[in-house]
C-alpha cells in the first residue's frame, strides 16, 4: 500500500468479512462497521432517551430531546410548515452525518464521511429526492425554474445552460464539502503528530498544535454536519415554493 | 392567574396558538457559518466547493457531449467556460443570497 504509515493510511478501507455478489464486492469493511455503530448509537440514544420519558428530562433524555427540537427548528425556518413532512429524512440525515463525523474524532476508528463515496451518496440521494419533489409538485413548470424571472429572452441560450450546470453542480459541491472538511481535518491532525515523532525534544510543539486542532476539529464536524442539514434544507424548499 | 372558568380558557387556547405562530418570523435566510476560525475556515471550503462543483459538472458534461456527438473538442471548450459562469454564480448567490448554493434563486 502506497500510503502505509503516512497521513493517508487512516482512510484506507479494509475488508473486515469479504463478500461477494456477482462481480460486485460487497465486503463488510470498517466503513460499513462504523456506519453500523453509527445507527445503533443513534438508535439506542432516541429509543432509550424517550423510554422513560420524565417532565424533568435526565441527561439521555435532554440530548435527544435537544437534538429534536434543533432539526425541528432548523426545518421550519428553512422549509417552512410545508416542509415538516420531510422532517424525518432531514433528521436521519443529520445525525448520520454527525455521528459519522464525531466517531471519526475517536482514536483508531474511522471515518466514513470522509470517504467521497459515502458524501457523494448521500448528495446524490438529496438531488434525486429533491428534483423529484419538485417534479410532483409543479409538474412541467418545474422547468421554469431554469430561467430567471425577468431577464430578456434572448439571453436564454446562454442564461439556461448555466442555470442547468449549477443546478447539477449542488449534489457535487455538497458532497465534496463534507469530504474535503473531514479528509482535510483529519490529514492535518496526521501529519503534525508524525512531526512529534521527527522532532524529538521539541516534539511538545505539534502536540500543542494538534491539542488546538483537535478543539477545531470538534466544531467542524458539528458545523458540517449542520451545513449538510441546513442545505438539504434549502433545497427542499427550492422545491415546494419554487420561487 | 384568576379562577376563571376553565373550558373558556381552553378555547381560547387554539386562538393564542395562532397568535403565537403568526408572531413567529418568516423563515430568514440561514448564515451557519460566521464562527471564528473554524468557521472561516469552512466558508473558505464551502465557496471553493461551490466554485470547483460547478466547473466539474460542466467539463464532465462537455466530455460527455463531445463523446456523443463526436464534436470534439468544442462541447468541451464551451461548457468549460459556461461552468466556470455556473460557479461564479453559484458564489455570488451563496454570498449575497442567505447562504444558499448552487441553483438557489
Amino acid at each position: 500500500m502506497a500510503a502505509e504509515n503516512g497521513p493517508l493510511e487512516q482512510f484506507v478501507i479494509e475488508r473486515l468479512i469479504p463478500l461477494h455478489l456477482g462481480k460486485y464486492d460487497i465486503s463488510y469493511t470498517n466503513s460499513a462497521l462504523l456506519m453500523t455503530i453509527a445507527v445503533v448509537l443513534i438508535t439506542l440514544l432516541l429509543v432509550v432517551g424517550t423510554r422513560r420519558a420524565a417532565l424533568v428530562p435526565g441527561r439521555l433524555q435532554s440530548t435527544a430531546e435537544l437534538s429534536y427540537e434543533f432539526v425541528a427548528n432548523m426545518v421550519r425556518e428553512n422549509v417552512g410548515t410545508e416542509g415538516i413532512e420531510f422532517f424525518p429524512l432531514v433528521f436521519s440525515i443529520f445525525m448520520f452525518v454527525l455521528f459519522g463525523n464525531v466517531l471519526g474524532l475517536i482514536p483508531y476508528s474511522f471515518t466514513f464521511t470522509g470517504q467521497i463515496v459515502v458524501t457523494f451518496a448521500l448528495a446524490i440521494f438529496v438531488f434525486l429526492l429533491v428534483t423529484l419533489v419538485a417534479f410532483i409538485k409543479h409538474g412541467i413548470h418545474f422547468f421554469t425554474f431554469f430561467f430567471p424571472a425577468g431577464a430578456p429572452v434572448f439571453m436564454a441560450p446562454i442564461l439556461v445552460p448555466i442555470e442547468i450546470v449549477s443546478y447539477m453542480s449542488r449534489p457535487v459541491s455538497l458532497g465534496i464539502r463534507l469530504f474535503a472538511n473531514m479528509m482535510a481535518g483529519h490529514t492535518m491532525m496526521a501529519v503534525f503528530a508524525a512531526f512529534t515523532i521527527t522532532l524529538g525534544v521539541f516534539g511538545f510543539m505539534p502536540i500543542a498544535i494538534n491539542v488546538a486542532l483537535f478543539a477545531l476539529e470538534i466544531i467542524v464536524t458539528a458545523l458540517q454536519a449542520y451545513v449538510f442539514t441546513i442545505l438539504t434544507c434549502l433545497y427542499l424548499r427550492d422545491a415546494i415554493y419554487l420561487h | 392567574m384568576s379562577e376563571g372558568d376553565p373550558p373558556d380558557r381552553l378555547s381560547r387556547l387554539g386562538d393564542r396558538i395562532e397568535q403565537a405562530r403568526a408572531g413567529e418570523k418568516p423563515p430568514a435566510p440561514a448564515k451557519p457559518d460566521d464562527r471564528g476560525l473554524g468557521g472561516a475556515l469552512g466558508y473558505a471550503l464551502r465557496m471553493g466547493a461551490e466554485l470547483l462543483g460547478a466547473l466539474l459538472v460542466g467539463v464532465a458534461l462537455g466530455w460527455v457531449f463531445d463523446r456523443f456527438l463526436g464534436t470534439r473538442p468544442w462541447g468541451l471548450i464551451a461548457f468549460f467556460f459556461i461552468g466556470a459562469a455556473a460557479g461564479v454564480m453559484n458564489v455570488y448567490r451563496a454570498t449575497v443570497g442567505g447562504g444558499r448554493g448552487g441553483g438557489a434563486r
